[in-house]
C-alpha cells in the first residue's frame, strides 16, 4: 500500500503544476467547458464517440439536493471501490458539510471537505478534462459550473510484484517491475530514501498520452545528461508509446548500430545502483523495462549478482562473460575459417578428427555453418512464439533433428553441432539480451567475412567492430569508457570488478565531478595480533606459561 | 540521406567482395589431401622421386561418420618423379584427386643414397621457403632402405607412420639418446653455419617391404614390417658421410647437450656392465678458446641420476663406494664422448658446433679459421673433456640382494638381462 | 582540423603502436648482424633528436597544425608547397605499408589472393575509421593497445616455455666493433622506424593537455624502441642470424617455431592478429595525417569527406608503387630514407624549426637574428 500514496503523491505534483499555469491563461477560450451540465456530458459523449465504458453517475448535492453534479470515470482504469466510499458516498451523504454548499464555492467545499482522496483539482479545458479522464481520474461536473474537478482515483487491475522473467540473479531482491509507472518509481524511492531522488514526468505520444518519467539523483547525475535527455524526451512526437523500446530507439545517438546505446532493465536494485552513479532512469508507464541512460559497453556484461559476489568471483565470471560474447561472436566464424582457409592452425590430430567427419557432408563448411545457424535462430524464434504447452515438443524435435537426425544423415558434421551448440548457449549467456541479440546479428556478418577471407577476414571484422563501438555515444557519453577513453579511476568495475573498498570513484564521464562513492576510512582495522589464534585475552597465546 | 548512402556503400562493398572473390586461396578440408609424410628418393637418372604419404581421414578418426575406421588403411601412398621438389609435387595432381596440402607434413624422409650423392641442400631450399611447409617438420634419413619403403610401411598402434616415426624418435632422444631429433629449421640453420654441421636420424625399415604396405601387417601382432630408428646420420656440408651408432652416437648428444636421460653400465669387481645408472639429468658446457694460437675445446658435462640395477654385491648404503661409482661412470661417460669426437674428426665434420663455440668466445680467431675450419682445425682441434657423474639415490633398495644373503647367484653373464632405461616408480 | 581532443595516453599508445607497426615483421637492422637489437636501441636514442624538432615546432604553435604553421613560417607559396610535399610524402609511406602488409599476408597465408584485394580490404577498414575522425582513431587503438600487449607477453611467455631461446646466437656481441652498429642505426633505423613519427606533428595539436605531448612521446620511443630491440633479440636468439637475415617475416618463423606440450603450436594466427594490429594503426596514423593536413590545406569543411578518396588513391598506389616485393624492399632500404626520410623527417622541420626560432626571436632580440638568419632568410 505504501506504493500506492506514493504514487498519488507523485501525480498530484504533476498536476499541480499544470494547473498553476492554466490558472494563469485568460478564462473562456473555444476549448474550454461550458456552464450546463447537459450540453457539457453531449460534448464528452460525442468526443468519446459513446463509448460504452464511460460511466456518468448522476447526483444532487447541496442543502436542498438543489445542485445537479455528474461523477464520470472510466471503467477499469480507476478503482471503483475508492469512486464509491470517498466520492460518491461523500458526496450524497455527508450533509453536515454541505449547508453552505452553493454554485459559487461548490467546488471548494467539495475539494476540501468532501472529497476524501488525495489530489484533487480544478480543470477549465476540455483536452485537459478528456486526458484526466482517461489516464484514470474520476471528473465531477456540476451544472452551472464552468469548471470540472479531477479527482485522482487511478487504478484498476494491476500485476504484483514478481520475480524479474528477463534478468534473473541469484542473490539480491526478488522484486521486478511490473506495468504500472507509478509503482515502478515506487520500488526505486524504496531503495534510494534521499530527497534528492527527483522526478520528472510527461507525457509522450500524440495519441495514446503515455505517462513517461525520469528519475535522477540530483547533484550526482551531469546536469547536461540531464538536459539532454529532457529535451530529447520533449522533441519527441510520435502517436504511440507502446513500450520502452519506442522511446530507446527514438532517442538514441546512433540510429545505425547493432549496439544498444541505452540499457533496458526490470530490476529496481540495477537502476537504484545506476542512478547512484549518475545515470538517468526513463519509465514508461506500461512496461516493466526502465531505460537507464546514459549506458556504455561494459555495462552489459555486468549483472547484479558481480555486485553482490565477492570481488575475486565477481572478477572471474565477468572476464568469463567477456569470452563467452567473443565466443558467441566468432566460434562458427572460426570454425569455417579453420577448416577453409587455416588447415594449418590446427593440431594435426584435430585435423585429422574434423576432416574425416567433414568427408561425408556435401556442403562447403561455410553452407554448413549457414545452414546450421539459421536452423537454431529458427529453433530459437519458434521456442519463443510457441504456447508453453507445446514448446517442450520444438526443443525435443529441434534436439533430435539437430543433433541426431542431420548428423547421421550426413547432412552436417559433428563439430559443426558441437560448435553450433557452443555459440547458443554462449549467447544465452550474455546478461544483457538486449546485447546478445546484437551479437546474433553481428556474428553472421563476421561469418561471411570469415568465408571469404578467413581469420584476416575476422580480424579485419573485429578491427572494424571495435572502431564502431569507439565511435558510438551514449548521451555524448563515449560507449567504450572507460576502456577507450581509458579512465584509470574508473577502471575497478569494467570487466573486473575491484573489492568494494577501492571502488571509491563514479564514473566521471558520467556523473558529476568531485563526487566521491566512499568515504576511505570505512575499512575494518581487525586486531592485530589475530594472526594464528584468536587472543581475546590481550595475552597472545603464551598466557599459560 | 547521407547514413542510407554509406551504409549502401559499405553493404555493396561488402556484397561485391564476397561474390567477386570467389575465394582465392580457399580450401575445403574435402578438397586436400593431407599429406603426412613425405619420401625423397632419387632414381637412376638422377630424379627425385617423391612418395606422398597421404592420410585417410575416415580410416583414423572413430565417430560416426568414419564409419569404418580401422576397416582401410589409415593411409594412402604415391610416388611421382620429377626435377625438382615443386615439380614432383606438382605433377602429383595426375594421380591424386585432391590438392597437396604440407601444413601438416610432420615428417620428411630423404633416403641415404639422395643424401650421399646431391645433398639435403638442394631439397631443404623448397622446404623452407614453401610458406605450407612447417619448418618445425622432422627430418630423418632412410637407412639402408628407400625412402618410400618407411613411408609406405604400415604402423600399429599409432596409426598414422609418420606419427610412429616421429614419436619413436623422440621418445628414443629422450629415454635413451642414441638418437635426436631434428627439425627442417635446425637441418638448414646447421647447413648454413660454417661452425657446425647437421646430423640426422637415420630409420630402417625392417622386415618385408612388400607386406609392410598391407593392412594384414597391422592386423598382426608380431609385424611384418616395422620402423626403427637406427644410427645418427654425419653430414659434412650437406652430404652425408657417415653413421654414428651406439656409443658414439650417445657420445654425441652428450657434447650436444642433447641428452635428457639415458642409461649407462659400468663394469664393476671385473664384471662387464654390471651397474646400471640412470641419468636424470644433465648439463654440458662447451667452452672454446685460444691456447697459444691453437684454439681449444673443453667440455664439461654434470650428469645427475640414480642406479636402476646393480648385479654385483655392492653396498650402495656407502657414499663412499657412491663416489667410486660416479669416478667410474664419469670414465665411461668421457669415453663415449672421446670416441665420438675421434670418429667426427676422421670425417673432417664439425658436428658439435665447436666452430660456433669458437666463434662465439674468439671472433678474432675464428674470422681465420672459418674458411677450413672442418678440414684442417677441427681435426686438430684438443679437446679436454670432464664429466661429474652424480648419484642422488639408489632406487627403493639399498643393498642388492646378493650382498651379504646366502643367495649369491648372481644371473649367469649370458642371460643377463640389460635393463638399463628403465624409468624408477617415483618417475 | 576536426573539433576533438585526444588524451597523453591515447597519443602514447597510437605511437607505440605506430613505431611497432610494420617494422617488427620485417628483419630490422639485421645487417648489424647478432647486434641488430643494439642497432635499434642506438637508433631509438638518435631518434628523439627528431622527435625534440617536430616537438620544438609544436611548442612554437601549439594550437594548429603543421599545415598552417609552414605558412606562418615560411610564407604562404612555400609553406603550401612544402604542405603539399609533406602530404604526398605522408600518402606515399601509407601505401609502402599497406604494400608491405599485402605482400606479408600473401607470402604467408593467401598466395592465391590478388593483392590488390587484400590490401583493398585493409584499407576499408582504415578509411571506416578514419572517416570517424582522430578521437575514434585513438580509441580503438587505446583497446587493440591492450590486446597487442596481452598478445606480446603470452607470446613471450609461449617462446620462453618452449626453450627456444638460445641467448647463444647472441654471441659475439659487437663482433665488427661498434661502428657498423651505429652505422645501421644511422641509415636505417632512426629513419625506420622512429624517424617515422613525424607524422604524428599533424597529431599533437588535438591534444587536451599540450604539456604531456613530451612525456608521451618519449615513453612511446623508449618503449616502442625496447619493444622492438626485444623482438629482434629473441628472433635472432631462435633462429639464429642467418636465419633472420634470409626471412622475410622473422617473427612468424619464431612463432612457428613454438611447439609446447604438442598441443600449443601452430600458433600462425598470433602473428596474423599482431601484424594487423600494428600495420592498421600505422596505416590509419599515416592515413589520417594526410586527410587532416589535405583538409586543412584546402580548406576543405569536413575532413571525412576526403578519407575515400584519398584512401582509393592510396590504395591503388600500393598496388603500384613496385612489381615485385623484391624490388619494394629494395626501394625501402636504400632509396627511401636517403631521398624521402632523410629531408622530410631531418632536414625540412630542422630547417623550418631555425626560422620559426629566428622569427620569434627577433621581437625580442633583434641583434642574435640578424646574426644567424641572414643567409637563410634569403634562401627562403
Amino acid at each position: 500500500m505504501p506504493s500506492f500514496f506514493k504514487r498519488k503523491n507523485v501525480t498530484k505534483t504533476r498536476y499541480n503544476q499544470k494547473s498553476g499555469n492554466k490558472e494563469q491563461s485568460p478564462e473562456k477560450k473555444p476549448g474550454s467547458i461550458g456552464f450546463s451540465l447537459s450540453v457539457n456530458l453531449d460534448i464528452i459523449k460525442q468526443r468519446t464517440g459513446n463509448s460504452t465504458d464511460i460511466i456518468t453517475r448522476h447526483v444532487k448535492i447541496g442543502p436542498n439536493y438543489g445542485l445537479k453534479t455528474v461523477v464520470v470515470y472510466v471503467a477499469g482504469i480507476v478503482n471503483e471501490q475508492f469512486i464509491h466510499d470517498f466520492l460518491i458516498e461523500s458526496l450524497m451523504k455527508d450533509h453536515f458539510l454541505q449547508e453552505d454548499l452553493n454554485l459559487e464555492n461548490a467546488a471548494e467545499i467539495i475539494v476540501d471537505d468532501l472529497v476524501a482522496l488525495s489530489s484533487v483539482m480544478q480543470i477549465s479545458e476540455w483536452n485537459q478534462l478528456l486526458l484526466s479522464l482517461m489516464s484514470g481520474d474520476t471528473i465531477i461536473l456540476i451544472d452551472g459550473l464552468d469548471k470540472a474537478l479531477s479527482v485522482s482515483t487511478e487504478g484498476g487491475e494491476k500485476r504484483a510484484i514478481e520475480e524479474p522473467g528477463a534478468q534473473v540473479s541469484v542473490r539480491g531482491s526478488r522484486a521486478g517491475f511490473v506495468e504500472s509507472l507509478g509503482t515502478n518509481t515506487a520500488l526505486v524511492r524504496r531503495i534510494i530514501k534521499s530527497p534528492d531522488l527527483w522526478l520528472e514526468s510527461m507525457k509522450i505520444g500524440k495519441v495514446t498520452k503515455t505517462d513517461v518519467a525520469i528519475m535522477y539523483i540530483n547533484g550526482i547525475a551531469k546536469q547536461e545528461i540531464v538536459e539532454e535527455v529532457r529535451s530529447r524526451l520533449n522533441k519527441l512526437e510520435v502517436d504511440s508509446i507502446l513500450e520502452s523500446g519506442y522511446i530507446e530507439q527514438l532517442i538514441e545517438d546512433q540510429t545505425f548500430t547493432p549496439f544498444p546505446t541505452l540499457y533496458n532493465t526490470e530490476r529496481p536494485d540495477i537502476v537504484a545502483g545506476n542512478l547512484l552513479e549518475g545515470r538517468i532512469a526513463i519509465f514508461i508507464d506500461g512496461t516493466p523495462f526502465v531505460l537507464l541512460a546514459p549506458a556504455v559497453f561494459v555495462q552489459f556484461f555486468q549483472s547484479t549478482d558481480d555486485y553482490y559476489a565477492r570481488f575475486d568471483m565477481a572478477t572471474a565470471l565477468r572476464l568469463l562473460r567477456i569470452l563467452i560474447f567473443i565466443i558467441s561472436l566468432i566460434a562458427p566464424a572460426a570454425y569455417v575459417a579453420v577448416t577453409t582457409f587455416h588447415q594449418e592452425m590446427i593440431p594435426t590430430q584435430l585435423v585429422i578428427t574434423v576432416a574425416a567427419q567433414r568427408e561425408a557432408v556435401p556442403f562447403p563448411a561455410f553452407v554448413e555453418a549457414l545452414i546450421m545457424e539459421v536452423t537454431f535462430e529458427i529453433l530459437r524464434e519458434a521456442g519463443i512464439r510457441l504456447p508453453r504447452a507445446v514448446g517442450s515438443a520444438v526443443s525435443i524435435v529441434g534436439a533430435l533433428v539437430i543433433g541426431q537426425a542431420a548428423v547421421q544423415a550426413g547432412i552436417v558434421s559433428p563439430a559443426m553441432v558441437i560448435i553450433v551448440s557452443i555459440t547458443a548457449i554462449a549467447s544465452f549467456a550474455t546478461p544483457s539480451f538486449s546485447m546478445a541479440i546484437s551479437a546474433r546479428l553481428i556474428r553472421f556478418f563476421i561469418m561471411i567475412s570469415a568465408a571469404t577471407f578467413g581469420f584476416y577476414g575476422i580480424i579485419l571484422a573485429f578491427i572494424m567492430l571495435l572502431a564502431h563501438l569507439c565511435s558510438l555515444r551514449s548521451f555524448s557519453v563515449p560507449y567504450m569508457t572507460p576502456l577507450a577513453p581509458f579512465i584509470l579511476a574508473n577502471v575497478g568495475d569494467t570487466i573486473v570488478r575491484f573489492p568494494w573498498l577501492d571502488l571509491g570513484t563514479r564514473p566521471k564521464l558520467i556523473s558529476q565531478k568531485d563526487n566521491i562513492g566512499q568515504g576511505e576510512t570505512m575499512k575494518s582495522q581487525p586486531p592485530e595480533n589475530s594472526g594464528m589464534v584468536t587472543a581475546n585475552t590481550g595475552k597472545g597465546d603464551g598466557n599459560e606459561s | 540521406m547521407g547514413m542510407n548512402r554509406k551504409w549502401a556503400f559499405l553493404f555493396l562493398m561488402l556484397a561485391c567482395i564476397s561474390l567477386v572473390s570467389g575465394c582465392w586461396s580457399k580450401k575445403e578440408l574435402t578438397d586436400v589431401a593431407l599429406v603426412s609424410a613425405l619420401g625423397i628418393d632419387i632414381d637412376e637418372k638422377g630424379r627425385y622421386v617423391g612418395t606422398f604419404q597421404i592420410i585417410n581421414p575416415g580410416n583414423v578418426a572413430g565417430g560416426m561418420q568414419g564409419g569404418g575406421a580401422g576397416q582401410g588403411p589409415s593411409v594412402s601412398v604415391y610416388s611421382t618423379t620429377g626435377n625438382n621438389i615443386v615439380e614432383v609435387s606438382r605433377r602429383a595432381s595426375t594421380k591424386i584427386s585432391r590438392r597437396l596440402y604440407y601444413a601438416h607434413t610432420n615428417l620428411v624422409v630423404v633416403s641415404d643414397e639422395l643424401a650421399e650423392k646431391e645433398g639435403l641442400a638442394a631439397i631443404m631450399d623448397a622446404f623452407d621457403r614453401h610458406p605450407e611447409f612447417r619448418t618445425t617438420a622432422r627430418v630423418v634419413i632412410a637407412r639402408e632402405s628407400s625412402a618410400a619403403d618407411i613411408v609406405k610401411t604400415l604402423t600399429a598402434v599409432d596409426k598414422i607412420p609418420a606419427n610412429k616415426v616421429i614419436k619413436t624418435m623422440e621418445l628414443t632422444e629422450k629415454r635413451w639418446g642414441e638418437h635426436v631429433k631434428t627439425n627442417i629449421q635446425e637441418v638448414t640453420k646447421d647447413l648454413v653455419s660454417p661452425g657446425k654441421e647437421p646430423i640426422l636420424t637415420g630409420f630402417r625399415m625392417i622386415g618385408n617391404a612388400k607386406k609392410g604396405e598391407k593392412m594384414e601387417n597391422v592386423q598382426e601382432s608380431a609385424l611384418d614390417a616395422i620402423l626403427q630408428a637406427d644410427a645418427i646420420a654425419v653430414f659434412k656440408d650437406d652430404k652425408l658421410v657417415d653413421w654414428l651408432t651406439g656409443e658414439t652416437a650417445r657420445g654425441t648428444l652428450w657434447v650436444l647437450d642433447k641428452i635428457k636421460s639415458t642409461g649407462i653400465s659400468i663394469d664393476w669387481q671385473d664384471k662387464q656392465e654390471a651397474i646400471a645408472y640412470q641419468v636424470v639429468r644433465q648439463k654440458t658446457k662447451v667452452t672454446a678458446t685460444m691456447k697459444n694460437g691453437q684454439p681449444q675445446i673443453s667440455i664439461n658435462v654434470q650428469a645427475e641420476g640414480d642406479i636402476d640395477e646393480a648385479n654385483v654385491p655392492v653396498n650402495l648404503a656407502d657414499p663412499r663406494v657412491l663416489l667410486r661409482i660416479e669416478k667410474a661412470l664419469g670414465k665411461e661417460i668421457e669415453k663415449e664422448i672421446h670416441k665420438s669426437i675421434q670418429h667426427a674428426s676422421q670425417h673432417k665434420t664439425d658436428i658439435f658446433g665447436f666452430g660456433e663455440a669458437m666463434h662465439r668466445s674468439e671472433p678474432e680467431s675464428w674470422k681465420r679459421m672459418e674458411k677450413n675450419w672442418n678440414d684442417e682445425h677441427f681435426p686438430k682441434l684438443k679437446v679436454k673433456v670432464n664429466v661429474d657423474a652424480y648419484i642422488r639415490r639408489t632406487g627403493l633398495r639399498s643393498k642388492p640382494m646378493h650382498f651379504g644373503g646366502h643367495l649369491r647367484v648372481g644371473p649367469p653373464v649370458g642371460q643377463r638381462v640389460k635393463a638399463v632405461g628403465f624409468s624408477t616408480p617415483r618417475g | 582540423m576536426e573539433k576533438a581532443r585526444i588524451s597523453a595516453y591515447q597519443l602514447f599508445v597510437l605511437m607505440y603502436l605506430f613505431q611497432l607497426g610494420s617494422a617488427i615483421l620485417i628483419p630490422l637492422a639485421i645487417e648489424a648482424k647478432q647486434d641488430a637489437w643494439l642497432a635499434i636501441l642506438v637508433g631509438m636514442i638518435v631518434g628523439v633528436v627528431p622527435f625534440f624538432i617536430y616537438y620544438s615546432l609544436y611548442q612554437y604553435y601549439p594550437d594548429i597544425l603543421p599545415t598552417q604553421y609552414t605558412e606562418r613560417i615560411v610564407g604562404k607559396m612555400f609553406g603550401r608547397a612544402i604542405s603539399l610535399l609533406y602530404i604526398l610524402y605522408l600518402s606515399y609511406l601509407s601505401a609502402r605499408v599497406l604494400r608491405d602488409f599485402g605482400e606479408m599476408l600473401l607470402s604467408f597465408a593467401y598466395p592465391e589472393t590478388p593483392l590488390f584485394i587484400a590490401n583493398a580490404l585493409l584499407m576499408f577498414v582504415v578509411m571506416y575509421t578514419v572517416r570517424k575522425g582522430i578521437e575514434v582513431l585513438a580509441r580503438t587503438g587505446e583497446l587493440l593497445f591492450t590486446l597487442m600487449i596481452l598478445l606480446a607477453f603470452s607470446g613471450l611467455l609461449l617462446v620462453v616455455f618452449s626453450g627456444l631461446i638460445d641467448l647463444n646466437n647472441l654471441k659475439p656481441m659487437l663482433e665488427e666493433g661498434l661502428k657498423p652498429v651505429i652505422k645501421v642505426a644511422l641509415t636505417q633505423t632512426v629513419f625506420f622506424p622512429f624517424g617515422e613519427v613525424v607524422a604524428f606533428a599533424m597529431i599533437f595539436p588535438y591534444l587536451n593537455h599540450p604539456k604531456k605531448v613530451k612525456v608521451a612521446g618519449l615513453l612511446a620511443l623508449g618503449l616502442g624502441g625496447t619493444g622492438l630491440a626485444l623482438a629482434m633479440a629473441i628472433n635472432i636468439s631462435v633462429l639464429g642470424v642467418d636465419l633472420v637475415s634470409r626471412s622475410q617475416f622473422p617473427l612468424l618463423s619464431t612463432i612457428q617455431s613454438i611447439q609446447i606440450a604438442s598441443f600449443l603450436e601452430r600458433l600462425d594466427v598470433y602473428f596474423m592478429i599482431g601484424s594487423i594490429i600494428g600495420i592498421f594503426l600505422k596505416i590509419s596514423v599515416y592515413f589520417y595525417a594526410a586527410v587532416t593536413g589535405t583538409a586543412n590545406l584546402f580548406n576543405v569543411k569536413q575532413p571525412s569527406q576526403l578519407a575515400y578518396p584519398i584512401g582509393i588513391i592510396i590504395l591503388f598506389l600500393s598496388v603500384t608503387i613496385a612489381s615485385n616485393f623484391s624490388e619494394h624492399l629494395e626501394e625501402g632500404l636504400k632509396l627511401v630514407p636517403l631521398i624521402l626520410h632523410l629531408p622530410f623527417q631531418i632536414i625540412l622541420p630542422l630547417f623550418l624549426l631555425i626560422i620559426a626560432f629566428i622569427k620569434r626571436g627577433k621581437g625580442q632580440k633583434e641583434k642574435r637574428v640578424q646574426r644567424e638568419s641572414a643567409p637563410r632568410r634569403g634562401e627562403a
